[in-house]
């Protein structure tokens, strides 16, 4: 039963935030707390044949060196640069950076590969993917656009960097760190440390930004754990910017070719297309994801898949916002463009005559989307019916070249399952105690909101709680399920409450607010605990969501499958002599289901444009093949988006429920926000240069 | 509490080895008996390390009088010798505005301060923003705007954004954006951020 | 980082009596922008820091006289919003706020941002610091280890001024204003005070590209001053880099000119980001000096900037980026004669 729109209210965490006292993991402070520091290897392969940690130890304020051997983390062997060798701990941060940088070690090195270019790197191939007749669609073909697009190695780079707090009280660990999958710590710190449920505790109650970076468990957590169970005091580790370059995960480079066929009419027939991508062996970022969500985007009926990998000699690349859908729909909207002008026709309609019905990778329906909406809206409130459609058209007085550009973007719409407890209180209080992790994407208020538009309660002292383990088992926050997931379990839940009380109140309920009804019955509280499925799902989901197995699903449900869509529009001008480029405008509009909270849902949009932008633009982490590692690992020279880089930002949401995936209607788009602004602003450069850029970033030294 | 440092101090003095890749690590304050250990722990007096400098300063309208490692950056000294966490740590090299604090009324990157340089003078960080229970019109126009998403840059955005317009430099939406430049938010909530300065400043300018 | 010693100097007499009695292992430190920094990356490794930051009059800001004085300690904030520097020398504050975030400004003082040290990543990542360890070999951290920007990831490299040993470009914005305005640095050292004109403060890299400045040891930068002249009025500092804001120059220049209408009669062209010093252009000036500026003619003189640059991998753009640069940055000049 897909619900009303919601009304919106202001994010909820946002005073605590203002005033500084929002709690990250690094924040947590312990009376004899230590602090560590990781040596990071100087090789990029090879073996530890000798470390020496006595100068680290005679450093005044070193209290414990942990070396190689004595964490099973802390290997010899080493299989990228700056894998950590050493840990240090003392009394002051600067007492072990200090320590850190006395320790020194004799390597035996051994040759690597880089990067996917350098000599003896071999592709691996994967499985692929064939839908309807390619081949004959390509024999067809009246016309035929191709092209190979890379987009680069790119960090995560959330502001707040991987920090641990480590604490052990009576035989009970307690971590603390900024983490968007906590029971996955939790699992490995209970088998690494032979502990038992009631032994472990990790929060993570705020977290400075995740964007995919912070969802494996990390190397840190069980050094600081170990540490402070030898020393016998909580230890704290902040990992400098440089060293998380290079031992978090990454999105790896990857390079897409791909070939369009349309028919004489101009109907989009047929894609063949095929990436390679750097990954380490056994890596945990498929290849054979790239083609999934982007072949739903349009109709187009024949595509041929292939994948492969290119195994390299650096730390493990993962998922990063906007995951394989965001170079490989740099790819496919590119071609999109390209062929929308050699067929002459406007890129927004070509794209508006190729709606999806289907999902041809799983065979069936898509479920009811808005896609069109999102494009015919965006254009309006663009102005796109302004845009001269030859390239190299459109200046300023001063010369300056002006391009318009457009493309859209595609994200699977998965579940999980997950419970919730919520009591509602006569004293005043309402306690939700929920799943996942708030990142910054608002998953706090879009569950408040459920309950305060679904209940009449107190609203400012209403207490939303997740990001801790000892409150019950909590979601892996990633691939954008984390809201949708909770947003249908807290609405059960309130529709339980509500239930529960008619039974409570009988025919003639007492006047009041719901505390107040309460008080006037005598009953100091009620309280419902709910359990959710995602479509097609059965209890066992739900003895997984307890247990820490795999209790999400989709974006392919049983008999249809569910997608988020978006479009996005940009102006982009080119200073007539520097060709320094600039975006002024952009207009983003998404189908993201029923929007919960649609003050944090606009600000996710306006984020995703951002990132759009600073990943078209902007981002790439360059490796010297010579040595390994990541030259530019600071954020000097890893080049993000500053404020001065954006312009106008006008964003919006179509706001129609989904009616299939849930009760709400809702769908992720935490991934979603940041795909089609790198097309958009590549198809705007060829709108104003009549240059087709296939490489990403773009930079002034492409333009010149 | 001398004690206790000394003992530190003691206990690192280990015999110089060269551990094997496959040897032992060293633990040195393993070498506390238990009870002592357990002792230092309820102490928890702080031991500072390197060499050590007083500083005496005005933090928050507070005085912070405390002898430091000459070594340590003024963000260190809040974030690790005062409860003041808020101010966050992002770089730690000047490159992404994260630990903005005021010096004497102007923002400054704590994180590049020298812990020593702030002796006799003035520190506002953002928990000295509010007045009790009243916000600073920046902090409200910040929740009004939805000018954050994580939070993390959010304390050095809103001590930037205050001296945008206490210095005067909130006159244009190109004006503001360029002195917000060095504060680096990786959600993207520059166009909430822009808002929200012209909101409030607004209200300051009255 | 090491333990080390931290005193506040009352005098600058007093600051270089100290220095020289720490036998070379002092620095002095004002705002801590770089130098702090350095030593985060294990590049610096000072036993004493001598704050000069504190010394009585040293941040003095004089525009009375014939001359622009801007004491060494002076913060960048405070000289970039000087009336007289902002009204009517462009160039100067336009190239302090274009140099760094408002919070650098507000630390960083204009006497130490004539020692800002390069920013090449070769040097800066491979020190040994926590962040990454000695990795990359670097002739200006380890004389004689070679120089891995060669042959290497060069893009942000010099394409003038450039050695066999170094490529690193140098960093500054307010040096490359100060080179086009012809200003003298003023210091204080063991042997007493010393003027030198900021033409002869830098130094090539050649074999020895460790010595970037032309300052004897215990040497202190005390004043910055500057000649008052009309060509202040009609001058820019043009930056051109990888985002709009906080980031160092692919290319820029700083231009100052004296005009007769239309017709250039004195130009003074300066570069940065694209040399190994800050780069003053007499060629680009003579291109444009009795002409009659046009935008065809502002590129010509653009080019012959680099008619002697030589590019690496990745940076050969840097040649076509700069002079453009230039050619802009006469225009706008040009655009503000009273």
């Amino acid at each position: 039963m897909p619900t009303q729109a919601f009304s919106e209210i202001a994010r909820v965490d946002a005073r605590d935030k203002v005033l500084g006292r929002a709690q990250y993991g690094a924040d947590v402070k312990k009376p004899g707390m230590l602090y560590a520091m990781l040596v990071p290897a100087t090789i990029a392969k090879g073996k530890v044949s000798a470390l020496d940690v006595a100068p680290a130890m005679e450093t005044p304020g070193v209290v414990q060196v942990l070396g190689i051997g004595d964490f099973p983390a802390l290997r010899a062997e080493i299989s990228y640069r700056g894998q950590p060798t050493a840990l240090v701990v003392a009394e002051t941060v600067e007492a072990a950076i200090e320590g850190a940088e006395a320790v020194t070690a004799v390597y035996e090195t051994a040759p690597y590969i880089p990067l996917m270019t350098s000599p003896g790197a071999q592709r691996v191939d994967a499985e692929g993917f064939n839908a309807g007749d390619v081949d004959r669609a390509f024999q067809n073909a009246a016309t035929i656009v191709e092209g190979i697009f890379e987009t680069p190695t790119q960090h995560h780079n959330a502001m707040e960097l991987f920090g641990t707090v480590a604490e052990w009280t009576d035989g009970r660990l307690t971590v603390y760190e900024g983490c968007q999958n906590l029971d996955a710590v939790k699992a490995a710190l209970m088998k690494a440390f032979e502990l038992s449920l009631d032994q472990i505790a990790v929060k993570s109650e705020q977290v400075g930004g995740g964007f995919g970076q912070k969802s494996p468990p990390k190397m840190q957590t069980f050094l600081v754990a170990h540490a402070a169970r030898l020393i016998r005091r909580p230890v704290k580790l902040v990992t400098p910017r440089g060293q998380l370059f290079h031992i978090a995960n990454y999105r790896p480079r990857s390079v897409h070719t791909i070939r369009l066929a349309a028919s004489a009419e101009g109907r989009l027939q047929a894609i063949i297309y095929d990436v390679v991508q750097e990954n380490i062996p056994d890596g945990g970022f498929r290849s054979t994801g790239y083609h999934e969500d982007i072949a739903r985007l349009y109709a187009i009926e024949n595509f041929r898949a292939t994948a492969g990998d290119i195994h390299i000699d650096r730390q493990m690349p993962r998922h990063t916002r906007g995951t394989h859908p965001f170079p490989a729909g740099f790819a496919l909207e590119s071609v999109i463009d390209e062929m929308a002008y050699k067929l002459g026709k406007d890129p927004v309609e070509l794209r508006l005559e190729h709606e999806a019905k289907n999902d041809i990778i799983a065979g069936q329906p898509l479920s009811p989307h808005f896609l069109n909406d999102c494009l015919r809206e965006g254009a309006s409130r663009f102005g796109w019916s302004r845009r001269l459609p030859e390239p190299g058209s459109m200046r300023l007085a001063d010369g300056t070249l002006v391009g318009l550009g457009v493309a859209c973007g595609i994200f699977g719409a998965s579940m999980s399952a997950s419970e919730a407890t919520l009591r509602v209180r006569a004293d005043g209080t309402t306690r939700m105690i929920s799943s996942g992790h708030e990142m910054g994407q608002g998953i706090l208020t879009a569950i408040a909101n459920v309950i305060i538009q679904g209940l009449d309660i107190n609203p400012d002292r209403l207490e939303v709680l997740l990001g801790d383990t000892t409150l019950g088992p909590q979601l892996a926050t990633v691939g954008e399920r984390g809201t949708a997931s909770c947003v249908p379990t807290a609405a059960k839940a309130v529709e339980a409450l509500r239930a529960r009380f008619a039974e409570l109140a009988g025919a003639n309920p007492p006047a009041g607010n719901l505390h107040q009804q309460l008080a006037r019955l005598k009953r100091p509280y009620i309280e419902v605990k709910v359990s959710e499925l995602a479509p097609g799902q059965d209890a066992s989901a739900i003895e997984a969501y307890r247990t820490g197995g795999r209790a999400g699903t989709g974006p392919d449900y049983p008999g249809f499958t569910s997608m988020s869509y978006i479009a996005q529009f940009v102006e982009i001008h080119i200073d007539a002599t520097t060709r320094r480029i600039r975006m002024p405008r952009a207009v983003s509009i998404a189908d993201v289901g029923r929007v919960v909270s649609p003050r944090t849902a606009k600000s996710q949009m306006y984020g995703g444009v951002v990132w759009g932008f600073s990943t078209a633009l902007r981002e790439e982490s360059e490796v010297d093949p010579r040595f390994a590692g990541y030259l530019n690992d600071d954020l000097a020279d890893y080049v993000m988006a500053v404020n001065a880089d954006i312009g106008e930002v006008d964003v919006g949401l179509i706001d129609k429920p989904d009616p299939r995936i849930n009760s709400v209607g809702v769908k992720g788009m935490g991934e979603l926000v940041m795909l089609g602004t790198a097309p958009a602003i590549a198809n705007a450069i060829y709108h104003a240069t009549g240059k087709r850029l296939r490489k990403l970033p773009i930079r002034i030294n492409d333009v010149l | 509490m001398e004690d206790e440092r000394s003992e530190t101090t003691q206990t690192c003095g280990v015999t110089r080895r060269v551990v094997l890749a496959s040897g032992a690590g060293a633990a040195a304050a393993s070498i506390l008996p238990l009870e002592q250990r357990a002792q230092a722990q309820q102490q928890f007096a702080r031991a500072e390390t390197g060499q050590t400098v007083q500083v005496s300063a005005n933090v928050n309208g507070r005085p912070v009088i405390l002898e430091i490692d000459s070594r340590a950056s003024l963000l260190d000294l809040l974030r690790e010798r005062r409860e003041l966490t808020g101010t966050k740590k992002g770089c730690d090299h000047g490159q992404c505005g994260a630990c903005t604090v005021h010096l004497d009324g102007r923002p400054v990157s704590s994180c590049l301060t020298l812990a020593a340089k702030i002796d006799g003078r003035q520190v506002t960080t953002i928990e000295g923003l509010a007045e009790g229970a009243d916000l600073h019109p920046m902090q409200q126009a910040f929740i009004d705007n939805d000018a954050l998403q994580c939070g993390y840059c959010t304390p050095g955005q809103i001590m930037s954004a205050v001296a945008c317009v206490t210095g005067g430099h909130a006159t244009s939406p190109d004006a503001i954006r360029e002195f917000m430049s060095g504060n680096i938010c990786r959600c993207g909530a520059y166009v909430g951020i822009l808002a929200a300065v012209q909101q409030a400043a607004k209200v300051m300018e009255g | 980082m090491r333990a080390l010693s931290y005193t506040v100097a009352p005098s600058a007499e007093a600051a270089v009596a100290r220095f020289a009695a720490a036998q070379g292992s002092a620095r002095y430190i004002a705002g801590g922008t770089n130098l702090y920094d350095l030593m985060k990356l294990g590049i610096e490794h000072p036993a004493h820091l001598i704050d000069v930051s504190r010394i009585d009059g040293m941040d003095a800001i004089e525009t009375d006289g014939d001359i622009l004085r801007f004491g060494g300690r002076a913060l960048m904030t405070d000289v970039a919003y000087t009336p007289v520097v902002r009204d009517q020398y462009p160039v100067l504050s336009e190239s302090l706020l274009k140099a760094a975030s408002q919070q650098l400004r507000n630390m960083a003082t204009v006497g130490g941002n004539l020692l800002q040290r390069t920013r090449c990543m070769y040097f800066r990542n491979g020190a040994g610091s926590t962040s990454m360890v000695g990795v990359y070999p670097c002739n200006k951290r380890e004389p004689g280890s070679g120089c891995s920007a060669i042959g290497g990831l060069d893009r942000t490299h010099a394409v003038l001024g450039t050695s066999e040993a170094c490529t690193a470009v140098a960093p500054g914005d307010w040096p490359v204003a100060l080179m086009a305005m012809d200003a003298t640095i003023e210091m204080l050292g063991p042997e007493g005070p010393r003027n030198l004109p900021i033409a002869e403060f830098y130094r090539l890299p050649g074999d020895t590209p460790h010595r970037e400045f032309n300052l004897h040891p215990g040497e202190l930068v005390t004043a910055i001053t500057v000649r008052k002249t009309p060509a202040g009025r009609a001058s820019t500092y043009h930056k051109i880099r990888d985002r709009e804001s906080y980031a160092f120059a692919l290319a820029s220049a700083a231009v100052a000119l004296e005009m007769d209408g239309a017709t250039v009669r004195t130009a003074r062209i300066a570069l940065g980001g694209v040399a190994t010093t800050p780069w003053r252009s007499r060629a680009a000036e003579a291109i444009v000096t009795g002409s009659p500026l046009t935008p065809e003619l502002a590129l010509r003189a653009g080019r012959a900037a680099f008619a002697d640059a030589r590019g690496g991998q990745h940076n050969a753009f840097k040649i076509e980026l700069g002079a453009r640069v230039i050619a802009d940055a006469l225009i706008i000049a040009a655009e503000r004669r009273a």
